[in-house]
């Protein structure tokens, strides 16, 4: 355990003195990503100085709504950097490296390069967002919704994680997922800063059933803030979210186990 | 000019190598397009017009947006990657210009997605959306010159923050940070006439609704023939000086270059 | 005794066939071709502790799966691999702390930072003990010459510095084998020959194994006691370097300056080639003797120079290749 400790804090050390190596970029690298992942925001926030409300819900409503989504980001990415790069470490030889060192793969994939930029700026952004809303949205901060609260960011996280885990698993077949990765994660996110209910159909059964995205945030805020839309899904969709972030992540990592015999190495 | 239409080709057929990656990223500009157009569905309500916008002029604007996107998409990394790596010493000894081969690789890959992205992107949005046509056929036409021009516009930016690489090597930061503002100053995720007054004349003095804003209006033919050719001037304008900007840049940076030894 | 033991492995790749020009590439979109590669084909060898070895072969002859498979990132689709009896693919951890792998084309050092601080990062990720890590550095850092640079950014390296400290980096935390996927490849003379020494020489200090894979022949000839030879997935050739000739029965020739230009008679067990008019190479097997051959010349022509050579090691490796050499 202490070993383990320890080679964390000596990588954690490489990957930020290797940052600083370049001194601009790493003190803008927080920035960037916080500006990148507030466009959404920004834009949103533009609109709503014109429309007002989307579907009912107001802006401060909308910030909480992204709030989760931020938040649950930040703290994943601490952990899943190196499985949401993972397509490039197997292309360019990397991966075989993590094969011939006598450590753990998935802890190697994950601590070799943990983006704590991204985490600091997505994180950062979810805590401003969070900060800006909680108070004017009508929430009773009391005990049990506290405690809700961070058993859904918890299941939140674990449902992201289990997603990078599972196309991790899934590179191991196919050289190049990154496409898939932007199509199944990253779109569906900006789908999820919103009410999924504004979308039609379709993208609310991808939301709450393929891409459990509506999970992470949307039923917890609608938990929390009980706007009308609610009425259209099951009361009991609101208590999931820790549930289904357990399993998922437990499925992925059967299968990442499973597929990692099949890796072949990219040759030369 | 054989080599520069080599290296053109080399990646247009480059990029045939990843079939699934590149019909995903067809799917996910739609869903991109999907997601602006269901948005503001819900916030139109059913309501005709807002302000004098609309929903159709909403579309349009997002289809073009998105679709000249899939086109303007400049290799942002193509100079600091060969910084970075050190093979740019060896890449200027060749008998080539080298922004010669950026311009040509640029077009190999706009031609791919001309061709495979932007045709099936503005088809699947033809059939299921209701996009306005042209306004005319000589608004079609300059749209497409105001249109290239856009492109020229990305290129250029595209060009003058990769030249900063010389210094910082690493410019992911920079690059990310110029993607932010392209992205919500040139139209293509909030349509500009929804801005805030004050935003829109900030908008003026920036290059960014040079890019996708300036052909929009041309297209649905909200701009006198006068007012196009001022707007396609200052597009011109905006070309011309960041590639000056850009070239400056490149200059320096080369001699830094040599006194280094990369 | 042996220490590596490889039984009749066996290894499939299933590789897309990319068609060229633009309507080859319509045609990947839209169906793309897959065939069947077999990379290795049944091999099997021992090695013994200590023992340089070799494995030669042109480019996809199956060199780097086996080096893979014997490393244990690739599992073998059939057969079997021991090494001190370890399963490499099945006791993964266990085995690759007791072998150290440079891969001449993929550096392990961390691009953007001085030398030392990936070797301290291999430190902890090998649990070496400080003192093993402390002697270590100290002897190859002098046996390498390394002190000028290990302070600098791998980045700012020339390739034999950056290889020189990745054969440092693999060798760290003292492993029993060590396999060498192209280390000298790019380096120029004088580092492949620093890099040469330093190998035979921490071969005979340690006792260490050690398995080649190279395309330059004079890192075989310069190191490995022993070579083999792979082509197309198979072993075609197993045996010590010096025995090639011998095995091979090769020919030896004779490269003869006339005075004059002068066309020669046929002469029985020996090829005639023409250089120019005046230059003739004659090329002949063992059952030709080289006095008698030279004693004809020179009571028949006037000959102003004389030179015999034997064949080089690289000539015959290429015949071999080519499917002459069989003997």
């Amino acid at each position: 355990m202490k070993d383990t400790l320890h080679l964390m804090a000596v990588y954690t050390k490489t990957t930020a003195k290797a940052w600083f190596q370049y001194r601009v970029d790493a003190v803008l690298r927080s920035l960037a990503v916080f500006l990148r992942e507030a466009t959404g925001i920004i834009v949103i926030w533009f609109t709503l100085l014109k429309f007002d409300t989307l579907k009912g819900w107001d802006i401060y409503e909308m910030l909480f709504l992204f709030s989760l989504l931020f938040l649950t980001y930040g703290i994943m990415i601490i952990f899943f950097t190196g499985l949401r790069d993972f397509g490039k470490t197997v292309r360019d030889g990397s991966f075989d490296r993590f094969i011939l060192r006598p450590r753990g793969l998935l802890f190697q994939i994950i601590f070799v390069n943990s983006d704590w930029f991204a985490a600091i700026g997505h994180g950062g952004l979810g805590l401003v967002l969070f900060l800006l809303s909680a108070g004017k949205v009508g929430i009773q901060w009391d005990l049990f919704n506290a405690l809700y609260y961070i058993l859904t960011v918890a299941g939140g996280v674990l449902i992201q994680g289990a997603v990078f885990l599972f196309l991790a698993a899934l590179n191991i077949y196919l050289l190049q997922t990154e496409s898939l990765k932007e199509m199944l994660y990253w779109n569906m996110r900006k789908f999820a800063g919103y009410p999924i209910s504004i979308f039609n159909k379709f993208i609310q059964i991808i939301m709450i059933y393929v891409m459990p995205f509506a999970f992470v945030n949307y039923f917890p805020a609608q938990f929390l803030l009980r706007k009308s839309d609610m009425a259209e899904y099951p009361e009991l969709y609101l208590y999931l979210t820790p549930i289904i972030g357990i399993v998922m992540y437990l499925a992925a990592y059967c299968f990442w186990r499973f597929s990692i015999r099949f890796y072949k190495s990219s040759g030369n | 000019m054989t080599a520069y239409t080599a290296y053109a080709r080399k990646v247009f057929l480059g990029r045939s190598a990843y079939r699934f990656d590149h019909l995903m990223s067809i799917l996910s500009t739609i869903l991109q397009f999907f997601i602006f157009y269901e948005i503001y569905r819900a916030l139109y309500g059913g309501e005709e017009q807002v302000d004098g916008i609309t929903m159709s002029m909403v579309t349009t604007n997002f289809v073009l947006s998105l679709g000249l996107g899939t086109i303007f998409s400049p290799d942002d990394y193509f100079l600091p990657n060969k910084i970075w790596d050190g093979s740019i010493s060896t890449e200027l000894l060749r008998p080539v210009s080298f922004k010669g081969r950026m311009i040509a690789e640029n077009v190999g890959n706009s031609a791919f997605n001309l061709i495979f992205k932007f045709i099936p992107v503005i088809t699947v949005a033809l059939l299921t959306t209701g996009m306005s046509a042209p306004a005319d056929i000589p608004c079609f036409l300059l749209f497409l010159l105001s249109a290239l021009l856009g492109a020229g516009v990305m290129f250029t930016i595209s060009f003058a923050v990769q030249m900063t690489a010389f210094w910082l090597v690493n410019i992911w930061s920079l690059t990310t940070i110029k993607n932010v503002l392209v992205n919500v100053l040139s139209g293509s995720m909030i349509p500009l006439w929804f801005m805030p007054e004050w935003m829109q004349g900030v908008l003026n003095f920036t290059p960014f609704a040079s890019i996708y804003f300036t052909p929009v209006q041309i297209y649905l033919g909200q701009l006198s023939y006068g007012e196009i050719a001022v707007k396609c001037a200052i597009q011109l304008v905006w070309i011309i000086l960041i590639y000056l900007i850009g070239d400056l840049l490149w200059k320096k940076g080369q001699r830094k270059l040599v006194v280094q030894g990369g | 005794m042996s220490y590596i033991e490889v039984k009749n492995i066996s290894k499939t790749f299933r590789v897309s066939k990319r068609r060229s020009g633009i309507p080859g590439m319509l045609a990947n979109l839209v169906v793309p071709k897959y065939e069947k590669r077999e990379a290795v084909k049944n091999i099997s060898f021992s090695i013994g502790q200590g023992e340089m070895v070799g494995f030669i072969g042109p480019n996809g002859a199956g060199k780097s799966t086996t080096i893979k498979m014997l490393s244990g990132i690739l599992f073998p689709d059939s057969g079997e691999i021991t090494c001190s009896g370890v399963i490499p693919y099945k006791q993964r951890k266990n085995y690759v702390g007791r072998i150290g792998v440079v891969f001449g084309q993929k550096s392990q050092l961390q691009w953007d930072l001085p030398v030392i601080d990936s070797f301290e990062l291999l430190k902890a990720i090998y649990r070496i003990p400080d003192d093993v890590y402390k002697k270590n550095l100290g002897r190859f850092t002098e046996m390498l010459d390394m002190s000028g640079f290990i302070n600098q950014p791998v980045r700012q390296l020339s390739l034999g510095q950056r290889m020189r400290s990745d054969i440092a980096a693999a060798l760290l935390h003292s492993p029993e084998t060590v396999f060498f996927d192209e280390p000298t490849i790019g380096v120029d003379v004088v580092g492949k020959e620093a890099i040469r020494s330093f190998i035979r020489e921490l071969n005979a200090q340690d006792n260490m194994t050690m398995i080649f894979t190279t395309h330059d022949m004079q890192d075989i000839e310069k190191t490995c006691n022993r070579v083999i030879i792979i082509d197309k997935g198979s072993k075609v050739y197993d045996g010590a370097l010096s025995d090639i000739r011998e095995h091979y029965g090769s020919s030896r020739s004779l490269d003869v300056e006339f005075m004059t230009d002068t066309e020669t008679a046929p002469i029985a067990g020996v090829e005639t080639e023409n250089i120019d008019a005046r230059h003739k190479r004659f090329i002949f097997g063992k059952d030709v003797h080289i006095n008698d051959l030279m004693s004809l010349l020179l009571q028949n022509y006037s000959v102003r120079d004389i030179n015999i050579s034997e064949p080089d090691i690289e000539s015959i490796i290429r015949k071999i290749y080519s499917g002459e050499g069989a003997a």
